[in-house]
């Protein structure tokens, strides 16, 4: 079997694993059975190590990307878990539907979007990917092929979604299609002048945006959150013309340069540039193209590169309403005295329902990309401290750090999941070196 | 116009089905398992809106095979080509260990590729026109300890395509054989190999460029052609040392 070293986007995580790439059903049950522990593997475009373990098999999903079934009449469509993404939307766009709990990068497979319970840019709108799954069809070493759906196997279909693909791989997802009107926005950038008027100009917003989500700088003691908020709606003139289909090249996102190039002098820069760059140079309304605003990430890999060999933290916070404002003015506070150097701050508000480890409430969805070093690291424990304080969720599938306690004190329902699973799966089968982590 | 693919979903034959059905072929896939298939089925259908009919044939059971041939001669006469991109290899596959193995592999990856021609030959003489494309292996170059019966069944192929070439040099009957080295396939994904494996999508893409094409013989990624003449070159008394030293 081959062995490979195998890093995890966030570089918290170095590790020799086993890998097949089962292309056949067949393959599916023969290599689940011939191995004691295993998990299943998408893009690996996870941040942290969600589909890989040490000295284990991971199962490299990528051959499973067919259409099963699709009603156009229903806007339904059923699907193999290891399609990418940006293949999943160039199949529905032409059909002018789409899924919209997409997550930033196009390479990031449907089976994965759904273990991590994903949401997109409109989450203030359709929540997370939950609300689109139909049904899903599991393979469990002991149990076999299962349906999973609200009329078939319903609690192992709610530790699925959002489950971390701890109950089985994900073979394939029958999903509810949403129509889209058009595949081209339009971008309207307005000023924020901190982190509070953000938040309530997010709730303010014209509800003709598809999504809104700020863009904030960090450097600037007085005016915590200065930035920008980005509202895009779908470009009305340009409203009926099929999408081009978007192609992606496959960038090896486990490259990095020599050295970390985030200190406060280039974030100081580059958040300058960048606020000049839209509040001076740019257009208050812009023209773009679904995958620029889809996928923000994709050519702009040198982004995680710049972080080097030890890599960055991202750190994503889920704030009930009702404490967003003691929140703020507690992390303000902290950011006064840490002086931590947060190289990207974004917000966005969410809808949902708390359930297991899902990331997901109705809030505002914080999130703060960090250089790894003592200082950072430091100021991360404090804000830990101030998840638990206020039973904030923090971000799993996000940050590498988070141990067993602090998500035990974050998540209510993180023993009842523990129980849930070890009920379906008392072996722990699927296993990886995050669920090693926070104690599954 | 109407290929038929046997063994189709994986690999090689899948990447062929797809390149296919994107330039509006219209397809009749053979393969082991149904799920696969039908995976298969709907994916060209819903992406490409071409016809596609599938059918579950174990190509390692000699049974299977007649059973299918027998029933399905209506299907076959709407064929215009014939691709057969199969390779069975098994762990057990050395003189020790091979045993019940035998007929299986020789079965499926050249007996039933004889017993297809036999049925398809006829169709393809009375429309005076067909493709017809044989994979053979660079394992077959060289007898080997492991793999024997697959190297040997692959060496049987590549002489039977030879005689069909023989037979049909002046015809509008184009044969095709192409002789593998390693590919980016399920055989080879979690193998440790010296030399790089090729893409079977690029591969499918040169296949349905050279379709039309008679008497093609060739080696991919064609520096394998360069290895498979230099083994030639070797006198058996030096392999015979080689075999030694290897072992």
């Amino acid at each position: 079997m081959l062995k490979k070293k195998i890093i995890s986007l966030d570089r918290s995580t170095n590790v020799d694993i086993f890998i097949k790439r089962p292309d056949k059903y067949r393959e599916i049950e023969n290599f689940s059975l011939n191995t004691d522990n295993l998990i299943t593997m998408g893009g690996c475009n996870s941040y942290t190590p969600a589909s890989f373990k040490r000295n284990n098999l991971s199962l490299l999903f990528t051959k499973f990307d067919r259409i099963i079934n699709f009603d156009k009449m229903n806007k339904t469509i059923t699907v193999e878990a290891g399609i990418k993404l940006s293949n999943l939307l160039n199949f529905t766009l032409k059909e002018n539907l789409w899924l919209p709990q997409i997550p930033g990068y196009p390479s990031i497979t449907l089976g994965g979007a759904v273990a991590a319970n994903t949401h997109g840019k409109s989450s203030d709108t359709h929540g997370t990917i939950r609300n689109q799954i139909k049904s899903i069809l599991i393979f469990h070493k002991t149990h076999g092929w299962m349906n999973l759906s609200d009329k078939e196997n319903k609690s192992i279909f709610d530790l699925t979604i959002g489950g971390f693909g701890l109950t089985g791989t994900i073979v394939n997802v029958e999903l509810e299609l949403i129509e889209i009107t058009g595949c081209n926005f339009t971008t309207t950038v307005e000023k924020v002048t901190s982190a509070k008027d953000a938040i309530e100009k997010l709730n303010k917003r014209d509800l003709t945006n598809l999504f809104s989500y700020t863009w904030n700088k960090t450097y600037n003691k007085k005016r915590f959150g200065e930035g920008l908020i980005f509202n895009n709606k779908i470009n009305e003139n340009e409203k009926n013309l099929p999408i081009d289909k978007m192609q992606f090249k496959n960038k090896n996102l486990d490259r990095h340069f020599a050295l970390n190039l985030w200190n406060k002098f280039s974030i100081k820069f580059f958040q300058n540039l960048y606020y000049n760059y839209f509040t001076i140079y740019k257009n208050k309304n812009n023209n773009d193209n679904f995958e620029n605003v889809l996928f923000p990430y994709a050519g702009k890999e040198s982004y995680f590169r710049m972080y080097g060999k030890k890599g960055f933290i991202e750190s994503q916070l889920l704030v009930p309403l009702n404490k967003v404002d003691i929140f703020l003015d507690e992390l303000e506070h902290l950011v006064n005295t840490h002086e931590p150097d947060i190289v990207l701050f974004s917000i966005k508000k969410i809808v949902g329902k708390e359930l297991f480890l899902r990331f997901e409430n109705t809030g505002v969805c914080f999130t703060f990309d960090f250089s790894k070093n003592k200082k950072n690291l430091n100021f991360l424990d404090k804000l830990d401290i101030l998840c638990i304080k206020y039973r904030l969720k923090p971000s799993i599938i996000k940050d590498s750090r988070l141990d067993s306690s602090t998500i035990k004190k974050c998540y209510n329902d993180f023993e009842n999941f523990k129980k849930d699973l070890s009920d379906f799966d008392n072996k722990n089968i699927y296993r990886s070196e995050l669920s090693d982590r926070i104690g599954i | 116009m109407n290929y038929l693919i046997v063994g189709a979903s994986s690999g090689l034959g899948r990447d062929l089905a797809y390149t296919l059905s994107e330039n509006l072929h219209d397809l009749v896939l053979i393969s082991r398992d149904k799920r696969d298939l039908d995976a298969m089925k709907s994916d060209l259908e819903n992406k490409y809106k071409t016809k596609v009919n599938s059918y579950v044939v174990d190509l390692a059971s000699k049974d299977s095979v007649i059973s299918f041939l027998d029933y399905n001669e209506i299907k076959l006469s709407k064929i215009d080509g014939v691709l057969f991109p199969i390779g069975m290899m098994s762990e057990n596959d050395s003189i020790t260990q091979i045993k019940d193995g035998v007929d299986q592999i020789t079965n499926a990856n050249f007996l039933s590729i004889v017993k297809f021609l036999e049925k398809i030959i006829p169709i393809f003489k009375e429309k005076q026109k067909g493709t017809i494309v044989g994979f053979g292996s660079i394992a077959s170059s060289l007898g080997r300890e492991k793999n024997m019966i697959y190297s040997a069944s692959k060496r049987a192929l590549n002489s039977y395509f030879e005689s069909l070439s023989a037979t049909f040099i002046t015809s509008n009957i184009n044969i095709q054989f192409y002789i593998l080295g390693y590919l980016d396939t399920n055989l080879a994904f979690d193998k440790k190999l010296i030399l790089p494996k090729a893409s079977t999508e690029q591969l499918a893409k040169k296949i349905f460029k050279n379709m039309d094409k008679n008497n093609i013989k060739e080696y991919y990624p064609g520096w394998w052609g360069l290895i498979s003449y230099f083994i030639s070159l070797i006198p058996f008394f030096i392999i015979k040392k080689l075999f030694k030293f290897i072992k």
